[in-house]
């Protein structure tokens, strides 16, 4: 009797829960969670809300996305986490940033490389950029280079964390340039970077090309010099690359945003994931919303970061071996 | 704080022991561990904590500063079962047999081992099994439906 | 006055029917095991995806003003802090709530809240441009002298012995140093998988506070019905009031404290409630009733945690620079819609920006007017049977850890830590100041090495660190407080040697 009670019981609750059978033409038949490695309110964390946002509609994914912050230690904590404890089912996906994972996996330490996780599709690219406070009396990044070359050491630069994109731009800077800076890791990102320039507690700062936008369009920053290939003439005309203020800085450090899952996830999940996900991106919403924020658009497919991931890889080892 | 005290002094030397080991240790591992710069703050709190420790251990050892209830044998007789249940639901049950599962057995078995009703009337068995499904589906409403959190699904769910 | 043109637009029906929504939805969410402020508004804000920017903001202005509040009826019913912010409720509001004074405590809980939520949301309306002058004042230096601060009132905080106060303040402070440290990105004390995110607060809350209650429940084994039926007294919102009233010490102790804490970056809510309730147990006639259920204690943590809301958006709204957690998932609410908050909000979209303010407003109002409405009947929890409660108070932890972050290896921590703190308690330490070291761990950490790398790069440490008008004003502060705490527990010791009743009792 007891058990026939319990065994109803049981089989109650399995009919109130449905069915966790998957297969993958079925897929996806509940809400995706997508591994943001940032905090929330970060420039990682409301670009990944806003182009997944479309997640639930008919032609896209048909399932909400829903958005699970594990910050920590430059983004280590989240990977490691989706690299070793994330089920590939389909069900997790992870928000990915070039060059941050890839130079930490270089570094060592941590339980992942570019080996771990299989790419689904990029969103944006967001360069990197020197600001500094609106009163500050450096105008030009000549200036503040000038006065770096006088004072080696003296300026204090702030920036997301180690070896994440801030601070590759850093190093290059201060090797193209041959002026000692220090760069001051902040805990809490890029916008805990953004308060100690705005507050005046360092000098200079690298930071997001999006949130510099944004600080600047309040009215808190001026912005010196983007690293990257060329000028930003969607949101920073005015603003000249390193490489035009004559220091060679080139675009190793822009910060590239996209979504991927965990290696052994199901290939026809990868596949179809791989073809509606960019579809989803280039919604007229999400470009809409991205625009508002200073975010830069840039979606690439599968096979197109399947290739930057590769490069980026060869590319950064290189670049730190020479940086040390 | 007038709590009668007749817990012995053993009982107390005993926690003051395991904190003052285990103060010990984290001075060991802040002060051998690289790089050094990562380990500045922890070298300097784990000073301040093995003083404090070992300062607890001296009072603990004379018998001073007896605070707490302490714990006898029939209390720790009372919460054992409860606290077996509630370590295999956790390291074990929950991820292998999956949140929903495990936390309706787990629901069922506290409340039935500490529920003062009779074990052997049917009806109050009944009530159990009505009591935990009831309250399974207000989490299932409240996390699943409500928070869209994607708990671990085990090999049942 | 100019807010008051924008009222209109609270009360269309639509943006009054989502406050509505956004006030009881935040009190559910608040009093959820597991749901801080901060993860309340982010799962809100996909809600807001198809409302237009003003009334999208409606609605996580009202959530996050209702889930402060919230995060205290699961404090007071369960003894679960919602949020870092409620622990200091739980302290004497559970006592209250287990004499059958539950409905007390969740009223002058709501009033007080109520209160000082509302005096916060005014500073914000009036004073906000000389505020955001002062909340970026704080470098790495005075967050740093501030979190020390914090430290010192580890030792008087709800603890029976001066050494294992402060013990457990390091136990908190070295738990908070597992992990990925967060500057060097090297690893410390990191013995299994499970511990490489470090050990969240929210998750090392659920577990310090929840677990142990639970296991004291297994200590009474099977306890008849009659031996612990508990008789809820009624209480009237006018008996309430009144009880409010003559604690307005307290009420304003924590509504000041509330207030200037919410303002500093960084530092923020999390330790508001427990700062006012330290300093109001300091100035009260009654420090000893502190931790037994004293109205006195739950006046003072919830008046504070609540006058901190308005505050911390005094950075955001302008500057765009985050003052909180929460702050930071409100700002991402805002880009979302596409408004930058920063000096030119209030110029270009005063609409957008005066109701949001304004829904605050009303927010805590509905709040209070909802809270008291339920606390006649939540108050009831008190008598569902220890069987009963013990279990669900497990599962309640178990889904709670694990929800935090989607971890599994935060729910192993959640029961770890619990098991230990229960065993812990048994011998004189206490659950407050551990999570307090745990909290203001990182603060003290990663101010003093930013601080320290900043001053190698200019004119060195001790300049610094020792030097300028705030710091030295802090440190003042830091030694006062030291005094202070020093002065009392002598003067405490003085007491109980002079009765001899008492002597077996407290430790000095």
């Amino acid at each position: 009797m007891k058990l026939k009670v319990f065994g109803a019981a049981i089989a109650l609750s399995v009919l109130a829960l449905g069915s966790s059978v998957a297969n993958a033409a079925d897929y996806p038949e509940r809400p995706i969670s997508v591994m943001v490695s940032y905090g929330a309110g970060g420039a990682t964390d409301f670009q990944a809300r806003i182009v997944t946002m479309m997640a639930g509609g008919e032609d896209f994914l048909t399932q909400p996305i829903v958005i699970i912050n594990k910050p920590g230690a430059g983004g280590r904590v989240g990977w490691n986490w989706f690299a070793t404890e994330a089920e590939n089912d389909g069900y997790t996906l992870g928000a990915y940033n070039i060059p941050h994972f890839v130079a930490q996996s270089i570094e060592g330490g941590v339980k992942y490389s570019a080996d771990s996780f299989e790419p689904i599709a990029n969103w944006g690219s967001d360069p990197a950029v020197v600001v500094v406070g609106k009163d500050s009396e450096y105008n030009t990044i000549g200036e503040l280079v000038d006065f770096a070359k006088a004072n080696p050491g003296k300026v204090t630069l702030s920036g997301a964390g180690l070896y994440v994109g801030h601070h590759i731009a850093a190093l290059q800077m201060e090797k193209a340039t041959g002026a000692k800076m220090a760069y001051i890791p902040t805990k809490g990102g890029g916008a805990a970077a953004m308060k100690a320039v705005i507050a005046g507690d360092v000098i200079a700062g690298i930071n997001n090309l999006s949130d510099a936008y944004r600080a600047r369009e309040a009215g808190n920053v001026k912005i010196l010099a983007v690293a990257d290939l060329e000028r930003n003439e969607q949101f920073l005309p005015d603003v000249p690359t390193f490489m035009e203020a004559g220091y060679e800085v080139d675009n190793s450090s822009v910060n590239f945003r996209g979504l991927m899952v965990p290696k052994g996830t199901d290939p026809a999940i990868i596949d179809m994931l791989a073809e509606k996900v960019p579809a989803m991106f280039e919604h007229a919403r999400v470009k809409k919303q991205m625009d508002a924020g200073g975010s830069p658009l840039k979606i690439m497919t599968r096979a197109e970061v399947q290739k930057m991931w590769a490069d980026r890889e060869v590319y950064l080892t290189e670049l730190l071996a020479g940086l040390k | 704080m007038n709590v009668t005290h007749n817990t012995s002094r053993a009982q107390h030397v005993f926690p003051a022991l395991c904190v003052l080991l285990l103060s010990a240790t984290v001075a060991y591992l802040s002060f051998t561990r690289e790089p050094a710069d990562a380990f500045l703050f922890p070298r300097l709190v784990s000073v301040v904590m093995l003083a404090l420790a070992v300062w607890n251990f001296i009072r603990a050892a004379k018998g001073l500063s007896k605070v707490g209830s302490g714990i006898s044998l029939s209390v720790l007789g009372r919460i054992l079962p409860g606290l077996v249940v509630l370590c295999v639901y956790v390291f074990f049950a929950a991820k292998y047999l999956g949140f929903y599962l495990a936390s309706f057995i787990t629901f069922f078995l506290l409340f039935s081992l500490y529920d003062p009703a009779s074990h052997t009337n049917a009806r109050s068995w009944m009530k159990r099994i009505g009591v935990s499904v009831f309250f399974m589906l207000v989490i299932y409403a409240l996390f699943t439906l409500l928070l869209k959190v994607q708990t671990p699904r085990g090999i049942y769910m | 006055m100019e807010f008051l043109q924008y009222f209109g637009g609270v009360f269309e029906p639509l943006s009054f029917a989502l406050l509505v929504f956004g006030t009881i939805g935040g009190l559910i969410l608040g009093a959820t095991p597991g749901l801080s402020p901060t993860m309340a508004v982010a799962l809100l804000i996909p809600f807001t995806f198809q409302l237009q920017p003003t009334q999208g903001l409606i609605l996580l202005g009202a959530a996050y003003t209702a889930t402060v509040a919230g995060g205290a009826v699961s404090a007071i019913l369960l003894k679960i802090p919602g949020a870092p912010a409620n622990i200091a409720t739980a302290l004497d509001g559970h006592e209250m709530a287990k004499a059958g004074q539950g409905a007390k405590a969740l009223h002058v809980s709501f009033l007080a809240s109520g209160v000082g939520g509302i005096i916060g949301v005014f500073l914000l309306i009036f004073l906000t441009p000389v505020l955001a002058k002062w909340a970026l004042a704080f470098g790495p230096s005075h967050l740093f002298w501030m979190a020390i601060l914090g430290v010192t009132i580890i030792g008087s905080l709800d603890s029976k012995s001066f050494v294992k106060g402060l013990l457990s303040g390091c136990l908190g402070f070295w738990l908070s140093m597992i992990g990925y440290d967060d500057i060097q990105g090297a690893q410390r004390f990191i013995f299994t998988d499970a511990l490489t995110g470090g050990v969240n607060v929210i998750t090392a809350l659920i577990g310090i506070f929840a677990i142990p209650q639970v296991i004291d429940m297994f200590a009474k084994g099977r306890q008849p019905m009659s031996v612990s039926a508990i008789t809820i007294e009624k209480q009237s919102l006018g008996d309430s009031l009144k009880l409010l009233f003559q604690n307005i010490k307290a009420l304003s102790i924590g509504t000041v404290i509330g207030s200037i804490v919410g303002l500093i970056p960084g530092v923020g809510g999390q330790i508001a409630g427990l700062v006012s309730y330290d300093q109001s147990k300091k100035f009260s006639k009654h420090r000893e009733k502190y931790g037994t259920g004293h109205p006195e204690g739950v006046i003072a943590a919830e008046s504070a945690n609540n006058a901190m809301v308005g505050p911390s958006l005094v950075p955001l709204l302008t500057l765009s620079i985050p003052g909180s957690p929460t702050a930071a998932v409100l700002l991402g609410g805002l880009l979302i819609h596409g408004i930058f908050p920063g000096s030119d909000l209030f110029e270009n979209h005063p609409q957008v920006a005066w109701t949001f303010i304004n829904s605050m407003l009303i927010g805590q109002v509905l709040m209070v007017i909802f809270g008291i409405w339920i606390a006649g009947y939540a108050a009831r929890v008190a008598q569902v049977p220890t069987a009963i409660m013990a279990s669900c108070v497990t599962v309640l932890a178990v889904f709670g850890a694990y929800s935090v972050q989607q971890s599994m290896g935060d729910v192993y921590i959640m029961a770890t830590l619990g098991i230990a703190m229960f065993f812990l308690e048994k011998f004189g330490f206490s659950a407050a100041p551990l999570v307090l070291g745990l909290i203001l761990g990182p603060i003290a950490e990663s101010n003093f090495i930013q601080g320290s790398m900043i001053a190698n790069a200019m004119d060195g440490p001790a300049a610094y660190f020792l030097f300028g008008p705030l710091n030295l004003f802090l440190i003042a502060l830091v030694f006062a407080s030291i005094a202070y705490s020093f002065l009392m527990s002598r003067r405490q010791s003085a007491v109980s040697l002079s009765e001899p009743s008492s002597e077996v009792g407290g430790a000095q």
